[in-house]
């Protein structure tokens, strides 16, 4: 087929106003704050139905190009993931799918197309009494579906009951072109049928004895198109009450997250550094520096929320728990920190940012984030200071009901210094080569990750996955070059 | 259980290995989570009581037929009784029973018992006791200044094994009974083996033979009450005699006079006996023990497929066997400081002798054997005792076999310590008789 | 049929003198299963309670001795089903050219990691082996409802994963976190990071990328059909209240201990429409342990050890919607604040709880609630019950699947077939503070009489058709290839892509795919 013949395809299939080959807006595709280097796509398209988006993936399978899915339009985006690898590329922008389909109260569920984001959805669920368990402050116009897509962590450990939480059932275009719904939305029946007989999609497991949901997950656009995906939602408290401890010494904090975690108690839990937390309640950099500076480096952040009538007896049968673990773990001496008020920290905790709060201190960041258990989270963090002891923002989040870590280091810098940037560049890659070293487990191995990444990983995993890949993508027209499918 | 309730219930057993553990809420570690010595030692799912259930329904089915490998497998079962335990904690169905009437059909059908079970049930017929010894020499443990009388009311029933093998603990049986001046005859050359090893290897005619031979006796002699020093015979005569004949006899083991005797003060320990003791339950003096009640009542079908039993069957699961009595004596030996092993009672691990194993598959007695000691080696005892013969000698063999520091003695011989016996009889007790 | 000498002697070499068999006393052994006889029916065989029988049995002891032995099966082609605790006839193999690997000598619990509240099992470790040795740290498991003496590497990877103390500790295969898996054709693989080469580790079973989790099972396992499973880390929770847990007493009138923080609720809330509403609006309090829907019939039954016991408690049976909640508490703060929340709810539903006044029960029944053994009643009507059904996503649906159901039932109860719950009988538990909710359909009936077992099957598979039907979620037992052609072009044609997993992972069609999927054209 000819480019003129292709794109004309694509025009029958969105409209020619939804097509551009603007080189500017290209270029931005090209790039972004990553150090991933790619090529620059040949169109973005902005689809904004299921059917267009089946058409476009049959078209690329017959015509050899590929695609790559965005929910949310360039500057903004972080780990080379959605950067062409490969010429003939087209870039699938679904932010014009941006529908909250579902608000069901009732049984505590979202329906949401990929383009609804952060900023929009937020306000509307407290509007209704409930809330997302979200990841730490989000970016407003970042997709809430994207980030459940991409494992991002969570806030609220005991919420977590499954790495994959909060995503539930979705309806996704196979690299194949084929629609599925995974999940209990597969059926029997549409997803009115489905309705009316008083379900919600909200059990993600299946259909029968697969679990395709998981595959997508993480997966970086790469073996399907999600068009929409149920959300589980909570209900959002009346009462909520911030705790704030401090110390020097992590392992104390660690040992009191460790039985919170374990009886589950709280909500929104976190331990995070004293620039972090700065850079997370504070807006100026002068305010920023100046909370760092008066802030131990390590800081424990729990919430503990009550909702109704009886809100407060909840927090405070929690409360008296949590003094009686403080006692047998003598852990009376940590310091409690009271001047960042509770509205701010749960500004922080419930809401969305326009602004990035990781880019406040100097404007870019460099994060690196892995998953690991308990013991080695000291160890981590000693080789990544060891390498790097300015600007450097820590971030230690317990998912999955506190059986693993997600633990984040964000190098800050300048990016209008260049000796800066190349400095952290370097930085970047020899912190994260010696994490992966030591055994730091890259679960979502974005960029110039995933070759290191894979390399460092039982060769069976990544034979089962290009099989799962020729399964669901077997033209690798989605996303080609991540991971490790093109190994 | 009779021929119809047999061919019902083999359909009924759900797979759901329950048999393999001792009773689920019981369970406090992994390790002594176990109750099937046979499935323990065995592995294949045949091995277990479920299995054996499964064997006895293919059989009847014609799917399989009788073999050497079907009577292998059958026969390497202690019939402890734990199985069905566990099983009738919720079901109905009697796992043991199966197996026990499975033993009866293999022998009708010439493939059963074992070859050295056989030998033994021979031994029997011929000189009265299952170890080839001479019948003449069944006396030979008693010693000169026992006092027996003559006519007694009660009978102490020696039985076959403290007689030959393990005679200290008719000797320390004796002795206790004359520290209490309680009266007691034997039966002399009339003792004959109580038929516990014949039945349990399934050759039911030979039993029944050798109960009524007892039976006779003892009513010719009119004896009313019968002591047992082994939790063996003292389960046959208990449970499997009044099954086949009507008896008019009481039935008491010694654990059971013995604490009569000291709530009364007939006998007084007095001298302490500083030991840490942890104490087996003999499967025959504990969960088999308990005697068939009788039911007179319907079986109603309140619905279609749904049938109850009015009355109540009595469920036979344990729950009357001897448990405290033993207990309720160690505890009154002063000095002597009672641990409990996990599995107890009516869930107690078997000590892997029982049911022909023990001459037939003397490996798997062993091994049993040892898991056992090292239950009790886990406890922190000295001392494992309990209650039953048959029992001390695969346990006295696990000891060595394994080189264990723990001893091993009967109840009796701890009570006679603390009687403060002469250090003879002592000596007598802890002798090793081969 | 017995394995070539030739086989036979690699297999051993493999697993050991004495690990292996092929007599007919043994394989004969392994072909029973409870329930098989109705499977056999379905599958127009004769009602018969054993399957194809496989030429042998094997009992590997280590993850390599498992390897070897798949990659013997790929060699001379034949078929091997896994199993541990082997309850019910998915663990049955289709084919008599078959042999059975049994994972009995695999029972270590290899890691109990309280810092990272997770613990590693091998396959023969039993529910109630896993509970009492962590809950010497103050944890507890999941356990599946079929009860405490089944594996939870099974329910994890394999099969399904319900449980009555679903409220709190979840499904089965959303506990799983790494896993060791020999594929179908031998090759071992470790999910998430226990298969990274530097520090392997398990406590997390997704990646790098996508999770193969996602190939391993659904809300059903692959029953075999995919592989062995020979470790599986799963999530621990916190011991719902004091760890001691003392029993007296002898079998089977046990008596036990109540913990001073654990009560229970038994409540009718009258009709489906309420009762949704009820068992919603607790579980969005987030504090129970329990949260059952059971039929009348099936509270009895749970109170009682016999079917005789159950004729005392009539009154509990003819309440028409029964809703169960057990709360615990670890400390009498906590304890205070969930009867407080529940009698509020009772007060505002204006519920009764019948326990303490109307009906006392045993203490043992919460030594039973504590160890998931309630689920073994279902079995003391009759001797033999099953469940058709098994959908799990709204409370709404489930009642209505539920409602649905009844005049089946019923007419299958009019027919002498099955045993009379009224046709209510159903068992529905929330999971994770009601985010879902799951119903399945126990149905009594008597494996030891032909016509109660054909009804059984015939009610099992219009049962099941129903949810086709009337798009009432897709029952559990959907596995199989004949069940998955006649659901899946309903469901996504999902079908499909199963095969094509099969046909990608297990080329050969080495590993059972009787209850999972059978590759195209074989």
């Amino acid at each position: 087929m000819s480019e003129e013949e292709i794109y004309q395809k694509l025009v029958k299939i969105c409209g020619s106003k939804f097509i551009s080959k603007d080189p500017k807006l290209l270029e931005d595709f090209s790039t972004d704050l990553s150090f991933v280097k790619g090529n620059k796509p040949k169109y973005v398209v902005w689809l904004n139905k299921a059917k267009q988006i089946e058409d476009i993936v049959k078209l690329a399978n017959s015509s050899g190009f590929s695609i790559i899915p965005v929910s949310s339009s360039p500057p903004i985006r972080y780990h080379g993931d959605t950067i062409p690898q490969k010429n003939n590329c087209i870039i699938v922008d679904l932010s014009r799918m941006n529908k909250i389909l579902n608000i069901d109260r009732k049984n505590r569920v979202i329906m949401v197309e990929p383009g609804v984001v952060f900023g929009q959805l937020l306000p509307i669920l407290q509007k209704k009494g409930l809330r997302l368990i979200q990841p730490l402050f989000p970016r407003e116009g970042k997709s809430v579906l994207t980030t459940a897509l991409e494992r991002v962590p969570t806030t609220i450990p005991r919420y977590q009951w499954d790495s994959s939480d909060p995503l539930l059932c979705t309806e996704v275009i196979f690299g194949t072109g084929d629609l599925f719904r995974t999940g209990t939305a597969a059926g029997p029946g549409s997803i009115k049928e489905q309705k009316k007989s008083g379900q919600a999609q909200i059990n993600p497991m299946g259909p029968t004895q697969f679990s395709p949901y998981r595959l997508i997950q993480g997966a970086q656009g790469s073996l399907g198109i999600v068009t929409w995906a149920t959300l589980k939602l909570e209900l959002k408290p009346t009462i909520q009450k911030v705790f704030h401890l401090q110390s020097d010494n992590l392992q104390d904090l660690l040992n009191l997250q460790h039985q919170l975690l374990k009886y589950r108690l709280g909500d929104e839990m976190l331990i995070i550094n004293n620039i972090n937390l700065a850079c997370l309640v504070k807006q100026e950099l002068e305010d920023i520096k100046e909370l760092s500076s008066s802030l131990a480096e390590w800081n424990l952040i729990f919430v503990l929320a009550g909702r109704g009538k009886l809100a407060i007896d909840k927090i405070s049968y929690q409360e008296g728990d949590i003094q009686q673990i403080i006692e047998d773990l003598e852990l009376d001496h940590l310091e409690k920190v009271n001047y960042i008020t509770d509205s701010k920290m749960i500004y922080a905790l419930n809401e969305s940012t326009s602004y990035p709060w990781r880019k406040r201190l100097k404007g870019s960041f460099q994060d690196i984030f892995f998953i690991t258990s308990y013991e080695k989270i000291h160890e981590f963090i000693n080789l990544v200071q060891n390498e790097i002891s300015e600007d450097l923002g820590i971030y230690i989040q317990a998912i999955n009901q506190g059986t693993s870590y997600h633990c984040e280091f964000d190098l800050y810098y300048n990016p209008n210094n260049k000796v800066e940037s190349s400095l952290i560049k370097e930085k970047f890659l020899k912190i994260s080569l010696e994490l992966m070293e030591s055994g730091a487990f890259f679960s979502r191995p974005y960029g110039v990750w995933a070759k290191e990444v894979f390399k460092r990983h039982e060769v069976s995993t990544r034979i089962a996955l290009k099989k799962v890949k020729r399964i669901f993508d077997p033209n690798n027209i989605l996303n080609p070059g991540v991971l490790c499918f093109d190994e | 259980m009779n021929e119809q309730e047999y061919k019902l219930m083999i359909k009924r057993c759900l797979r759901c290995s329950i048999c393999k553990w001792i009773p689920q809420l019981q369970i406090k570690s992994q390790k002594y989570s176990t109750i099937c010595p046979s499935i323990d030692m065995f592995n294949f799912h045949a091995y277990s009581a479920g299995g054996r259930i499964i064997i006895a329904l293919a059989l009847e089915m014609g799917k399989i037929k009788p073999s050497k490998d079907l009577m292998d497998i059958v026969y390497k079962c202690t019939e402890c009784g734990g199985c069905a335990v566990a099983c009738k904690f919720l079901n109905t169905l009697e796992p043991l029973e199966i197996i026990v009437k499975l033993r009866e059909k293999l022998v009708s059908l010439g493939y059963g018992p074992m070859p050295r079970q056989q030998q033994y049930i021979d031994s029997i017929k011929n000189y009265n006791n299952p170890y080839n010894e001479p019948h003449e020499k069944r006396l030979a443990w008693l010693p000169n200044d026992i006092k027996i009388d003559p006519h007694a009311k009660t009978l102490y029933f020696v039985g076959c094994t403290s007689s030959y093998r393990r005679k200290e603990i008719a000797i320390a049986t004796a002795r206790v009974m004359n520290a209490a001046n309680y009266p007691f005859r034997i039966l002399s050359e009339n003792e004959y083996c109580c038929g516990s090893p014949i039945l349990r290897t399934g050759d039911k005619n030979s039993f029944i033979n050798q109960l009524n031979k007892n039976i006779d006796i003892i009513e010719k002699e009119g004896i009313k009450t019968i002591v047992f020093s082994c939790a063996g015979c003292y389960d046959t005569f208990k449970v499997d005699y009044p099954l086949e004949r009507d008896c008019n006899f009481k039935i008491l083991h010694t654990t059971e006079l013995f604490n009569e005797l000291l709530d009364i003060g007939q006998l007084n320990l007095i001298k302490k006996v500083p030991l840490t003791v942890t104490y087996h339950d003999p499967c025959h003096l504990g969960r088999n023990s308990e005697p068939y009640e009788e039911w007179d009542g319907d079986e109603l079908q309140m619905m279609p497929l749904v049938s109850i039993n009015m009355p109540e069957k009595p469920k036979r699961c344990g729950k009357y066997g001897i448990y405290d009595s033993p207990r309720d004596l160690l505890n009154k030996i002063p000095g002597l400081n009672l641990i409990e092993m996990e599995r107890i009672r009516e869930y107690s691990y078997c000590c892997g002798a029982g049911g022909g194993v023990k001459s037939a598959f003397p490996e798997f007695a062993l091994k049993t054997a040892k898991t056992r000691i090292e239950e009790a080696e886990n406890t922190g005892a000295d001392i494992i005792t309990s209650a039953c013969p048959f029992c001390s000698t695969n346990l006295k063999d696990g000891i060595v076999e394994k080189d264990s520091n723990l001893k091993f003695y009967d109840i009796s011989e701890l009570l006679l310590m603390a009687l403060g016996s002469p250090n003879k009889s002592i000596k007598e007790s802890s002798m090793e008789v081969a | 049929m017995v394995l070539e000498k030739e086989a036979f002697k690699e297999f051993q070499d493999v697993v050991g003198v004495g690990n292996i068999d092929d007599g007919d006393v043994i394989t004969n052994v392994y072909a029973y299963n409870w329930c098989m006889e109705i499977f056999n029916y379905m599958e127009a065989k004769d009602p018969v309670p054993f399957s194809p029988i496989p030429k042998a049995v094997v009992l590997p002891s280590t993850t390599e001795e498992v390897q070897q032995v798949v990659k013997l099966c790929n060699k001379y082609r034949i078929v091997f089903k896994a199993q541990s605790t082997g309850l019910g006839p998915w663990n049955q193999p289709s084919v008599d050219n078959s042999i059975i690997i049994d994972l009995r000598r695999m029972n270590n619990i290899v890691k109990i990691d309280e810092k990272n509240l997770y613990a590693v099992v091998e396959p023969y470790v039993s529910g109630s082996q896993l509970q009492v040795e962590i809950m010497k740290y103050g944890l507890n498991c999941h356990m599946p409802g079929a009860g405490p003496m089944v594996s939870p590497l099974a329910s994890a990877t394999s099969m399904n994963g319900p449980g009555f103390t679903s409220p709190s500790t979840g499904h089965s295969a959303r506990n799983v976190l790494a896993v060791e898996w020999v594929l179908p054709d031998g090759e071992i693989m470790r999910l998430g990071a226990y298969g990274q080469k530097n520090n392997p580790d398990f406590f997390y079973g997704d990646g790098p990328g996508p999770s193969l989790r996602g190939i391993m099972r659904g809300w059903a396992g692959t029953k075999s059909g995919l592989g062995v499973f020979t470790k599986v880390a799963v999530k621990l929770f916190p011991y719902p209240c004091s760890t001691d847990f003392i029993i007296k007493g002898n079998s089977p009138d046990y008596d036990f201990d109540i913990p001073d923080f654990m009560k229970l609720y038994v409540m009718d809330c009258g009709n489906f429409k309420k009762l949704e509403k009820v068992m919603l609006r607790i579980e969005e309090e987030e504090i129970s342990f329990m949260c059952s829907y059971l039929s009348g019939f099936a509270v009895m039954a749970i109170f009682s050890n016999s079917i005789e016991s159950l004729m005392d408690k009539v009154p509990i049976g003819q309440m028409k919607a029964p809703l169960v909640v057990i709360i615990t508490a670890r400390t009498k703060q906590e304890f205070t604040y969930k009867q407080k929340v529940m009698d509020f709810l009772i007060k505002k539903f204006k519920l009764e709880n019948i326990i303490g006044t109307i009906y006392t029960p045993k203490p043992i029944f919460y030594a039973e609630a504590l160890r998931s053994n309630l689920g073994l009643h279902g079995f003391i009507a009759t001797g033999g019950f099953q469940s058709s059904k098994g959908v799990a996503d709204t409370a709404a649906v489930c009642l209505r699947s539920t409602k649905s159901n009844i005049p089946l039932k019923q007419e299958f109860i009019k027919k002498k077939a099955i045993a009379n719950d009224f046709g209510e009988g159903t068992w529905m538990t929330s999971y994770e503070s009601g985010h879902y909710f799951h119903m399945e359909s126990p149905t009594m009936f008597d494996q030891t009489e032909e016509n109660s077992v054909k009804g059984m099957a015939e009610y099992m598979e219009k049962s099941n058709q129903l949810d086709l039907l009337k798009h009432l979620g897709a029952p559990f037992f959907v596995e199989g290839t004949r069940m998955h052609e006649l659901f899946g072009p309903h469901m996504s044609n999902y079908h499909l892509w199963l095969r094509k997993i099969k046909e990608t992972f297990d080329p050969n069609n080495i590993s059972d795919s009787g209850f999972y999927i059978s590759p195209q054209n074989k």
